[in-house]
């Protein structure tokens, strides 16, 4: 296993009418090949916000800082052109929303062929076998005739596939998925998870699933990393964070999961309130406000993310070591 | 509870949509619900789930009337609403409210909280004063959840968990006995979700309105529903009591719905999964003939092609409209 990506203290802001945000901060985490990462968090969380930023994808008032490396390269502060080289061949993102990640205009099969030949030299003809392959492997049916379909003449779930195509096309070290299934019928997330999965186990690309459904990363990722208000709040492996979590926030989204496992009759337990104003940020526990267990600490001090027990990093102040 | 309240008989909605000509020459007919029937019973919870397109927001329109029916008969206290003019339908209304899934573009942006809860009762209780009104208004917004002092603030000032309580508040306050449910918590965050979910069992159990809550998210129908219908292309495949859907569903395709749930277990790894359905919900404009489900059935055999199932009873409360159901 080669450490991927590095990533150390990163920090997002955006700049807006009222002063700024900060949308994401304290983010460290490494990813290896290999390797799948489940990101968890609801919206404003700063989930999509921290992979976009570690892409320099961030919208025009965002700003990062920090550290990202990847393979032992600085590319937070890289040049356009050399993140122009990284993305796309060795660091690759599908969107949530697949028919506004495709150019309208243009055939699928030829976008797929342009992701090929910026980054590696085939002539056209190579890109074009390559991309009906891709395609084949993605599982969309008469591969070869569809190549010249445009986006709107295919499925919502035949769209992702072509993303997802794309984005494994010229075989990267890391793909990013930010909520890949959450448009998606539940029959149709079924076959792209299960799609995505059989990636990571016959590649060594490393996968980072984003997404706010912890249900999606219980069967695809080796680790989570739970995030509130901007800032990681628990860390770990699935089995363990499923088994044994330790921050109130990832417990309390645990029982309130609607599952086809509890028992219906029974009130859904509830977080009650919800996630604070990220304009306001309360200088303590970002989730203080909605913990049944809070102490007066937990509003003054913001707990650090630490380890406890062997895998498993908490920022909580009340989980002991 | 066994009265049925709300009768739906024959339903089906029609969209003509344009054709494939120049200047959209020709117009082609979508059949988005297509002969549906069922009975809602008081108090009860109607759980409706299936695919994008497959007609349950439609369904939930036609019934009140949203969008003309193009056949059936929607009967309520005796009266058929299909029929009725907008006039006749409008103290109707009263009884027959929705909750849509957009809780933002739901409400009106430019009227507070307090007036758009308070708005209904301006048709459906003239009678009140405007202090009488404001007084409901503020003890419903209450009830829902939401603090007085938040009858004074604006839609764009609430998150789309409070949107959601606020479109909840103004179709409870007029006393409905039927409220369709389009949806209501597919927009909000899973933590919020919990939250709605809950209140709208117990405003259930306080009032005992009868609920028809459609969506697409079949771990959130078996926590609300005590009746299951699902809906491919139009069509019902299959309608049952919660636990019989799920522990022995007939139709194979309430079972591959079922499969298709993720498990929050990390026990259960994605390739441990039974096959899930492969291809896509075909077009709606060029259903396959016989059984809609067909092209995309494990089991599919020339009767299914050649002849539609009809809607069966197996068992005491179970419908299933299969030519090779489980046994």
């Amino acid at each position: 296993m080669t450490v991927l990506l590095e990533c150390e203290n990163l920090a997002v802001t955006f700049d807006i009418d009222q002063g700024q945000i900060n949308a994401v901060q304290d983010l460290s985490l490494t990813l290896s090949s290999g390797e799948c990462l489940g990101v968890v968090g609801e919206s404003g969380s700063g989930k999509s916000q921290s992979f976009l930023a570690m892409l320099g994808l961030l919208a025009r008032n965002g700003r990062a800082s920090g550290s990202v490396k990847f393979r032992g390269e600085e590319i937070l502060a890289a040049n356009r052109r050399r993140l122009n080289e990284l993305r796309g061949s060795r660091l690759a993102i599908i969107f949530q929303d697949a028919l506004s990640g495709l150019t309208p205009t243009m055939r699928v099969g030829e976008q797929l062929a342009e992701a090929l030949r910026c980054h590696e030299a085939v002539d056209s003809a190579q890109a074009r076998a390559r991309a009906i392959e891709m395609m084949e492997i993605v599982n969309i049916p008469d591969a070869a005739n569809r190549f010249s379909a445009y986006p709107f003449e295919l499925s919502g779930g035949q769209r992702q596939r072509i993303m997802i195509a794309m984005a494994m096309i010229c075989r990267p070290d890391v793909v990013i998925a930010d909520e890949p299934t959450t448009a998606l019928d539940v029959t149709v997330q079924a076959q792209i998870l299960r799609l995505l999965d059989g990636f990571r186990r016959h590649t060594e690309t490393a996968l980072v699933m984003i997404t706010h459904d912890l249900a999606v990363v219980a069967g695809l990722c080796d680790r989570v990393m739970i995030m509130y208000a901007g800032r990681p709040v628990e860390m770990a492996p699935t089995a363990t964070l499923f088994d044994r979590p330790c921050h109130p926030y990832t417990i309390g989204l645990l029982k309130s999961m609607p599952t086809l496992r509890n028992d219906p009759a029974a009130d859904l337990p509830v977080i009650a309130g919800q996630p604070p104003d990220m304009r306001k940020p309360p200088p303590g526990c970002a989730f203080a406000e909605r913990c049944a267990l809070a102490e007066e600490r937990c509003r003054e001090e913001r707990p650090q993310l630490r380890q406890v027990g062997g895998s498993q990093q908490v920022a909580c102040h009340l989980v002991s070591a | 509870m066994t009265t049925a309240i709300l009768e739906v008989d024959g339903l089906s909605v029609s969209y003509s949509i344009p054709g494939d000509g120049l200047l959209g020459g020709g117009m082609r007919s979508l059949q988005a619900v297509n002969d549906v029937s069922f009975s809602l019973q008081a108090g009860e919870t109607l759980g409706v789930v299936g695919e994008t397109g497959c007609g349950k927001s439609s369904l939930g329109k036609a019934i009140l009337q949203l969008v003309k029916p193009s056949a059936g008969r929607v009967i309520w206290n005796n009266r058929d609403l299909c029929g009725l003019t907008r006039k006749s339908l409008r103290p109707l209304r009263k009884d027959l409210q929705i909750i849509f899934q957009d809780p933002l573009s739901s409400l009106n942006p430019r009227l507070c909280v307090g007036e758009i809860v308070a708005e209904p009762l301006l048709i459906h209780a003239p009678e009140l004063s405007a202090r009488e009104r404001e007084q409901r208004a503020i003890a419903m917004l209450e009830r829902v959840g939401l603090r007085p002092e938040m009858a004074l603030r604006y839609p764009n000032e609430f998150s789309g968990g409070q949107c959601q309580r606020v479109s909840i508040a103004r179709a409870m306050i007029v006393e409905p006995k039927v409220v369709v449910c389009d949806e209501p918590v597919s927009a909000l965050d899973v933590s919020v979700q919990a939250q709605i979910c809950n209140l709208l069992r117990e405003l259930q159990r306080e009032t005992g309105i009868a609920l028809l809550f459609i969506s697409h998210d079949l771990s959130v129908v078996r926590y609300m529903a005590q009746r299951i219908l699902v809906m491919y292309l139009g069509r019902i495949m299959e309608l049952a009591p919660r636990d019989e859907l799920f522990t022995k569903p007939l139709h194979p395709y309430s079972q591959a719905l079922i499969r298709s749930v993720p498990v929050p277990d990390p026990a259960m790894p994605l390739n441990d999964y039974p096959d899930a359905l492969s291809g896509d919900l075909p077009s709606p404009l060029d259903p396959p003939s016989g059984c809609v489900f067909r092209t995309r059935c494990p089991k599919s055999t020339p009767i299914c092609v050649s002849q539609a199932p009809p809607l069966e009873r197996r068992g005491d409360r179970h419908l299933v409209a299969c030519h090779h159901p489980e046994e």
